[in-house]
């Protein structure tokens, strides 16, 4: 149901402050030039992620610190926002991530080769209990659906990347429903970009793999702004051809950028960070209503944006990597 | 109906919905003040200013209705007995300031609300944010001046 927007006035005002703290370039420039990750780390440690270094012993438990503010921040924005669940939907990707990881651990016994992440809307037991004993009555009909025909097709052929599209489809369309139960329109055509750009990706991906139109249509997410169609059809020709035909979307110069990129390097890294930048515009255009979803929504995707920023960066200090090199991935700021 | 009946259903209306529009106003900014002060205390101050604001019409209405009230005798002496014409003019002087009152504090307290955002971020913006909110204050008073003059150019 939709609620007043009037309800967003306390959660906003916390936003408008919560936002001057984000990162902007100068701090992460400072993790950047630092000379070792050690170095990068203690940026990190002055700002709210201290608050989480207790239970970190080195550089390479960052996640751990990362995946801690993350969670403390959705935590947070629950209790203070009157739709809890619109700002858990920000999270819900990290229930699908833990869902995956399950699902390989049971069907493929890939042990604990992926950490799992804090839980979003779904009790990580339930998720746990519902995976070990094939029973998933208790958890949201699209998850059930999902893991019915996983566990259906497996049966057939025991393709571990059935797993992560049936899981993918079914984040998306859960993420949609909940957005259209909770009246918001913002959110709907959040996802809907959002589904675009993962779309666009996934064609790159399936027709450099050379799989069949049928495969692709089971790749594409729907529900986005772009028809399926317009992919299936262009399958079997030229990437120009895909790059002709965004050129009137909203999408036109990030899939020209990206599809260059992907075709001089050869990775969607490039179409990735642009993908990246491209909502984080969206959204920051979006922020300024004083009540409402929206700041809400653009600052923990700001959020989000900085957490991989810094990733990015201590990853990237870790390997070694020259600073340069680490800065092109960087994501833009938010703020 | 006798004219004092309506007269005193337009001191009713003078005082009660620009008082709820006020209270709407003030609550409203208090919330986003709140909000802005869970994270940063330091601009309880600040934001206390703006949330006065929206608090005003209240206030014009109550001067309003104890005009009126003065003007028909019911403080400071006896009622004067009013024709049943005479009891819908004042009614019909009341009504400014009684519906603009309501709709522009509801209003004042958004944009407050709104100036709350602004100086989270930028304090030394403060006077802005005031001068945004206070543009909404001129229908209030505008309202108010319709009101009083009406109230003072009727004959008892």
């Amino acid at each position: 149901m939709a609620v007043s927007k009037n309800k967003y006035a306390y959660a906003v005002g916390r936003v408008r402050v919560l936002e001057t703290r984000l990162f902007d370039y100068g701090r992460l420039d400072r993790m950047l030039e630092a000379a070792t990750a050690e170095e990068s780390l203690k940026v990190l440690a002055e700002s709210s992620y201290g608050n989480h270094f207790a239970e970190a012993t080195g550089v390479h438990d960052f996640e751990i610190i990362l995946s801690k503010e993350m969670a403390y921040v959705i935590a947070e924005f629950e209790k203070m926002s009157p739709q809890p669940e619109m700002v858990a939907l920000m999270a819900l990707n990290q229930d699908f991530h833990n869902l995956k990881v399950l699902f390989k651990c049971k069907y493929l016994g890939r042990q604990g080769e992926e950490p799992l992440l804090p839980p979003g809307m779904i009790p990580l037991k339930r998720l746990r209990s519902g995976v070990e004993e094939e029973n998933f009555r208790d958890l949201p009909p699209v998850i059930r659906r999902a893991a019915e025909n996983i566990l259906m097709e497996f049966a057939l052929s025991p393709d571990p990347q059935l797993i992560e599209l049936h899981l993918d489809r079914a984040l998306f369309e859960m993420k949609l429903a909940v957005a259209r139960e909770g009246g918001s329109v913002f959110l709907v055509e959040l996802f809907q970009r959002e589904i675009d750009l993962l779309n666009i990706n996934t064609f790159l991906r399936v027709k450099k793999m050379g799989r069949s139109k049928e495969f692709l249509q089971l790749a594409l997410l729907p529900g986005g702004l772009l028809e399926e169609a317009l992919f299936l059809n262009l399958l079997g020709e030229g990437l120009e051809g895909l790059i002709d035909r965004l050129a009137n979307s909203p999408y036109g110069e990030i899939a020209a950028e990206g599809i260059r990129g992907w075709m001089e390097e050869g990775s969607a890294i490039r179409l990735e960070k642009l993908a990246d930048d491209y909502i984080t515009g969206y959204l920051r255009q979006r922020k300024s209503p004083p009540f409402g979803l929206e700041p809400l929504i653009g600052y923990l995707w700001g959020k989000q944006i900085e957490i991989k920023n810094i990733r990015l960066i201590l990853v990237g200090k870790i390997n070694g990597l020259p600073v340069e090199a680490i800065r092109e991935r960087l994501r833009h700021v938010y703020l | 109906m006798t004219g004092s009946v309506l007269a005193l259903l337009g001191v009713a209306l003078a005082v009660v919905l620009p008082g709820i529009g006020s209270a709407f106003g003030v609550g409203l900014v208090g919330q986003s003040a709140a909000g802005v002060v869970t994270e940063d205390p330091d601009k309880f101050g600040q934001t206390l200013l703006l949330q006065a604001l929206p608090g005003t019409q209240g206030i014009y209405g109550l001067l309003t209705g104890f005009i009126i009230m003065l003007q028909i005798g019911v403080i400071g002496g006896e009622m004067v007995p009013l024709t049943p014409e005479q009891g819908q003019a004042i009614l019909m002087a009341a009504l400014p300031i009684a519906i603009v009152g309501l709709l522009s504090a509801i209003y004042q307290g958004q944009a407050a609300a709104a100036g709350v955002g602004l100086i989270a971020k930028r304090p030394e913006e403060l006077g802005k944010a005031i001068i945004y909110a206070v543009m909404v204050e001129t229908y209030a008073v505008l309202a108010l001046l319709a009101s009083i003059m009406l109230i003072f150019g009727l004959q008892m």
